[in-house]
């Protein structure tokens, strides 16, 4: 069992922003789905480091993001 | 490579690798930094795959940078080294060279040169990618003597001030004072200049950038290749931590690399005035270029109405 990002898609699709997609260390895992205007983690490839919580929580104040463990729902 | 070796035939498209067709499809392949650039990324497939760099690594969250910043990824050969770097460069969709440790910037210098000759119509970028081990150490008189024959191509210091891929040996670049693992003593003597010895020895563009401002940090990036096309040797010591021997948690890495700007990695960019005139030259014509593109698609979208 490891910690994995997770974005509350609701909370996010009310901000006009992708800051976090811009700042995970890793390419092509924190995304953005334009259509539903939220980012999104592909969970098999992030690495757990909360760069992204950082980003939304610290700098901000948004908090759409948490971690979890991977698999769990929520 | 060109963009024609990348694009497979349609039909042949479904027995590939989802990766590389997502690429092909959706990669920044032929684009330009409006549609697939640095200010998008999460929103087109970036050239760099899966990598075995540590959670939180400021080094490979810069390394995913430059890899978006590319003006011409088609044509960009990358070279490297031994040290932590290697592991995410070597897995980008971008050819890349790695050889004895430390002469990366001596296998460019004869790259850049052999690619002049063979295709004296088009305009390859080569760049190196090393450690401050990589490059200001143990590659150091590779590096300096390319710099002090004039080679045009890029040099891109990954300065996380330790050796990193081997445990934490202090570098040329650690601070003075440093306690590392294996520098248990503190180390005690200084920083290298890197960016003056860069200047003394005939770089035309350097910098000195922690990156933390995406737009800054790419376009510096992008700077660097646009001179060495045409001025000559250019280089950009950037400071990514490491996490693991400097014992940063993982979610206060952005923020320190928010400190180091105040701190030893200070902005600094030198520039002659031939590379400055490259640079404000290249900066116009992408402008323009936006600048009708954006026109074009208004007029097409009020078309469509
Ligand atoms: C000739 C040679 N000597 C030593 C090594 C062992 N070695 C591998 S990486 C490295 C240092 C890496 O430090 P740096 O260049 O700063 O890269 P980092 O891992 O910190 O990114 C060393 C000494 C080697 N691979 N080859
Ligand atoms: S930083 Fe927060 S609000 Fe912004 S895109 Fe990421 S999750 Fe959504
Ligand atoms: S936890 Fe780290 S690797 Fe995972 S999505 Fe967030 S920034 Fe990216
Ligand atoms: S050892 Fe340090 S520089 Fe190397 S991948 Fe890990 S955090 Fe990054
Ligand atoms: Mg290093």
């Amino acid at each position: 069992m490891y910690y994995v990002a997770k974005v509350n898609s609701d909370q996010c699709a009310d901000y006009k922003c992708t800051t976090c997609t811009l700042y995970c260390p890793e390419a092509n895992t924190l995304m953005f789905d334009t259509v539903n205007n939220t980012s999104w983690v592909d969970e098999d490839r992030c690495k757990g480091c909360a760069l992204c919580v950082y980003v939304c929580t610290d700098m901000l104040d948004r908090n759409c993001i948490t971690m979890v463990m991977s698999g769990q729902e929520g | 490579m060109s963009l024609k070796y990348i694009t497979p035939a349609e039909r042949f498209k479904r027995y590939l690798p989802k990766d590389y067709v997502e690429l092909v499809d959706f990669g920044p392949f032929g684009k330009t930094q409006d549609e697939a650039g640095p200010g998008n990324m999460g929103q087109f497939k970036e050239l760099v795959e899966e990598h075995p760099m540590c959670s939180g690594c400021w080094m490979a969250y810069y390394i995913r940078l430059i890899f978006a910043s590319l003006p011409c990824p088609e044509e960009t050969v990358t070279l490297g080294t031994a040290g932590c770097g290697r592991l995410a460069i070597s897995q980008a969709a971008v050819p890349f060279i790695y050889g004895n440790y430390g002469d990366q910037n001596a296998m460019a210098s004869g790259l850049t040169r052999a690619f002049r000759l063979r295709f004296p119509d088009k305009q390859k970028d080569v760049i190196t990618i090393a450690g401050d081990g990589g490059t200001m150490d143990i590659g150091f008189s590779m590096t300096m003597h390319s710099w002090i024959r004039g080679e045009k191509f890029t040099t891109i210091m990954l300065d996380n001030e330790v050796y990193g891929n081997t445990g934490g040996q202090s570098s040329g670049m650690s601070p003075k004072g440093a306690v590392l693992k294996m520098a248990p003593m503190g180390k005690d003597f200084e920083k290298m200049p890197a960016t003056k010895l860069a200047q003394a020895a005939g770089c035309v563009y350097t910098v000195r950038m922690s990156p933390t401002n995406i737009k800054k940090a790419a376009k510096i990036i992008r700077r660097a290749i646009f001179v060495a096309r045409e001025v000559g040797p250019t280089f950009i010591q950037a400071y990514t931590s490491c996490n693991i021997e400097y014992s940063i948690p993982t979610e206060e890495v952005f923020q320190d690399a928010k400190d180091q700007e105040k701190d030893r990695f200070q902005f600094e960019e030198y520039m002659t005035d031939e590379a400055k005139e490259v640079i404000e030259r290249v900066e116009a014509e992408e402008k323009a270029a936006s600048k009708s593109r954006k026109a074009a698609k208004k007029a097409a979208a009020a078309e469509a109405v």
